[in-house]
């Protein structure tokens, strides 16, 4: 195999685990602050799309001008889901881990709804729409590699706003606050940090972020109503991979699965790509269920 | 009632019920046979999944590998073997199977056991989807020699029966005791001497042994089945449902959950299929919200409770609404006021 062949393998593998990165991001926002483990979180991705979608074949909108929309709409689906499901929840639960039971289930019976939702509002058919298709040549040492437009842009963005929430959660007061409650719920609400606000809007900016993958994703790919689920088992791989509730760990595992993913159905078969994904879930999932980056070794 | 009264009242509802099945092939339709059969079906996996993850509290999502491992099974030996031989060693499997899974991962509690068994189950299908493409070049297998209906409806009756009067029998057992006090605090059982352990492995391959024994049977009810129907997820996840929604933790409360589904399924899927699965996504949510115990803990209390959750929301809502929280705020802070001015 040439060098450029090589670089190409990488290259389709990180853009692909940029996706990873994204969806897992906010499933990690939810788990590691909330004990929310939402299984509906590529229910939301799969919302995400099909608004982009009908954007752009019914109003003519640039399917660009739909990520912060759709960030905006899912922001608003998200804030209202907790007010009226988690909020109670939390307040009847006599634990955490009966809590984690309850949560997991309401999130199934979410993902029940949202998705035959869409498929009752949309139908069962595949759908998509042409953008930014031309390839995109890029000279390298042993030769060009050429990648499809719109990747390179999903790619792009899907960094951008990874980065973004992780600065968020480095600099400002507000990730600060989020930090110190995963750190220690009770502590962090003796230093006055309200749970009440912080809470929902996290929610909230978890579903945004599956939103924005979901218009991102729906400018490469066809959607349909089941494209959800893939996307969150992808995620919970992920976020055991990077560590519950760290943020880098997710970024890091996103694209390194990603690009696990690529080489290994390079040198195996497509039909294996599954098998791999889950095989590598449980591995991680039985020897190293703190995650692949942490040193301090957590009480999981 | 005491503990005796119970046993009886129990055995007295389940006998009539197993006969009140066993006369149904003679008169009802075709259709009210099949619907019956779901219901059948979804009894014994549910009510096995409660004697096993509702009183030990660990959250399986496994249910539908071992169905799809004892349907595998049937359909590679139904032609060389006896059908009773078929059930035994579909449920022998799936024990086997659970056996080695629980060995693996019972030491993992709540979310992380949950999404393992989830995890281990798509990986079981999807080996399974890659070693019929690959080696025996087939997706799916037909199944040539299929008994008659009323041996699969009086094999899963039976079936149903036996996690029935096993959930009613190890109750009043040690090892039932034993399942009940690692549900209640696992720590504490094991200081006083309960092998969580093996208690746990054996409990789990139990529930395994009557959800491949019920696959088995199943399967000839398809005539035809590939990876993707009989380890279908959904079948997993209705039954944690319909024990859920009916109370895991109570006896009777999958078996009412389970008859109120399979005809709401009937009557809503054939015209709505859409519409079934978002009223059963609905109904999850609604009974986790506010009914945690299941139907099965349904009481007047109940409904006296949400009455007062209700008018305390709408006054709190009213309030708001017209400013008497924040009028009474303010009644509160002057009246703090004057008490520390005086």
């Amino acid at each position: 195999m040439s060098f450029s062949a090589w670089l190409e393998l990488l290259a389709s593998g990180l853009i692909t685990g940029g996706i990873y990165a994204l969806v897992a991001l906010g499933l990690n926002l939810q788990y590691g602050l909330m004990r929310i483990l939402n299984i509906a979180h590529g229910e939301f991705l799969m919302v995400g799309a099909y608004l982009t979608w009908m954007a752009q074949t019914t109003l003519g909108l640039n399917p660009l001008f739909m990520v912060p929309v759709s960030f905006g709409v899912l922001f608003v689906l998200g804030y209202v889901v907790h007010r009226l499901c988690f909020r109670r929840l939390t307040a009847t639960s006599p634990n955490l881990d009966v809590f984690e039971a309850r949560g997991l289930m309401v999130a199934f019976g979410l993902m029940f709804l949202v998705q035959n939702f869409a498929s009752w509002m949309w139908g069962g058919d595949l759908r998509g729409y042409d953008f930014l298709t031309e390839p995109v040549h890029i000279p390298l040492p042993g030769g060009t590699a050429q990648f499809a437009g719109n990747k390179l842009m999903v790619f792009a963005l899907a960094l951008l706003f990874s980065g973004a929430l992780i600065v968020l959660m480095r600099t400002t007061l507000l990730g600060k606050g989020v930090r110190a409650l995963m750190q220690s719920p009770t502590g962090a609400q003796l230093m006055g940090i309200n749970t009440r606000q912080l809470h929902p809007l996290m929610f909230g900016i978890g579903l945004g972020l599956s939103g924005v993958a979901g218009a991102l994703l729906s400018m490469s790919y066809t959607i349909s109503p089941s494209m959800g689920e893939p996307y969150t088992v992808t995620a919970l791989i992920v976020i055991t991979l990077g560590g519950f509730g760290s943020m880098g760990g997710a970024l890091a595992g996103g694209l390194l699965l990603g690009v696990i993913e690529a080489l290994g159905m390079h040198f195996t078969n497509p039909s294996l790509k599954a098998l791999l994904s889950y095989v590598v879930f449980i591995a991680v999932l039985l020897l190293r269920p703190e995650g692949l980056f942490t040193r301090k070794s957590r009480k999981a | 009632m005491n503990a005796r009264q119970f046993l009886i009242r129990d055995l007295l509802v389940l006998f009539g019920l197993t006969g009140w099945a066993l006369t149904l092939p003679a008169f009802a339709s075709e259709f009210a046979v099949s619907m019956a059969l779901t219901c059948l079906m979804y009894v014994a996996l549910s009510s096995s999944w409660a004697l096993f993850c509702g009183t030990t509290r660990y959250l399986s999502l496994a249910t539908s590998a071992f169905f799809g491992i004892g349907a595998y099974t049937s359909a590679i030996l139904l032609e060389h073997m006896s059908w009773v031989q078929v059930i035994g060693l579909g449920s022998l499997v799936a024990a086997g199977v659970a056996v080695v899974m629980g060995m693996a991962v019972l030491h993992l509690r709540g979310t992380y056991f949950a999404v393992l068994t989830f995890g281990m189950t798509e990986l079981i299908r999807h080996a399974i989807s890659y070693f019929e493409k690959s080696v025996t070049g087939t997706v799916g297998r037909v199944l040539m020699v299929v008994p008659d209906r009323d041996t699969v409806y009086f094999t899963v009756l039976a079936l149903a029966v036996l996690a029935v009067a096993l959930s009613i029998a190890l109750r009043r057992t040690r090892f039932g005791l034993a399942m009940l006090g690692i549900g209640a605090d696992e720590q504490r059982a094991q200081t006083l001497g309960v092998n969580t352990r093996r208690v746990k492995v054996a409990g789990f391959a139990l529930t395994a042994a009557v959800a491949g024994a019920v696959g088995a049977a199943m399967s000839v009810r398809w005539t035809y089945i590939d990876p993707h129907t009989v380890f279908n997820p959904f079948i997993g996840f209705q039954t944690v449902l319909i024990a859920l929604i009916g109370g895991a933790a109570t006896l009777w409360g999958p078996l009412i959950a389970a008859i109120v589904f399979s005809v709401l399924a009937e009557t809503l899927r054939l015209q709505v299929p859409q519409i079934y699965m978002m009223s059963l996504g609905l109904l999850l949510i609604l009974s986790v919200l506010y009914l945690p115990g299941g139907l099965a803990s349904l009481r007047t209390e109940s409904f006296l409770g949400w009455r007062d959750g209700a008018k305390a929301w709408w006054v709190q809502t009213r309030d708001d609404l017209t400013g008497e929280t924040r009028r009474r705020k303010l009644r509160e802070k002057s009246l703090r006021e004057r008490r520390d001015v005086f």
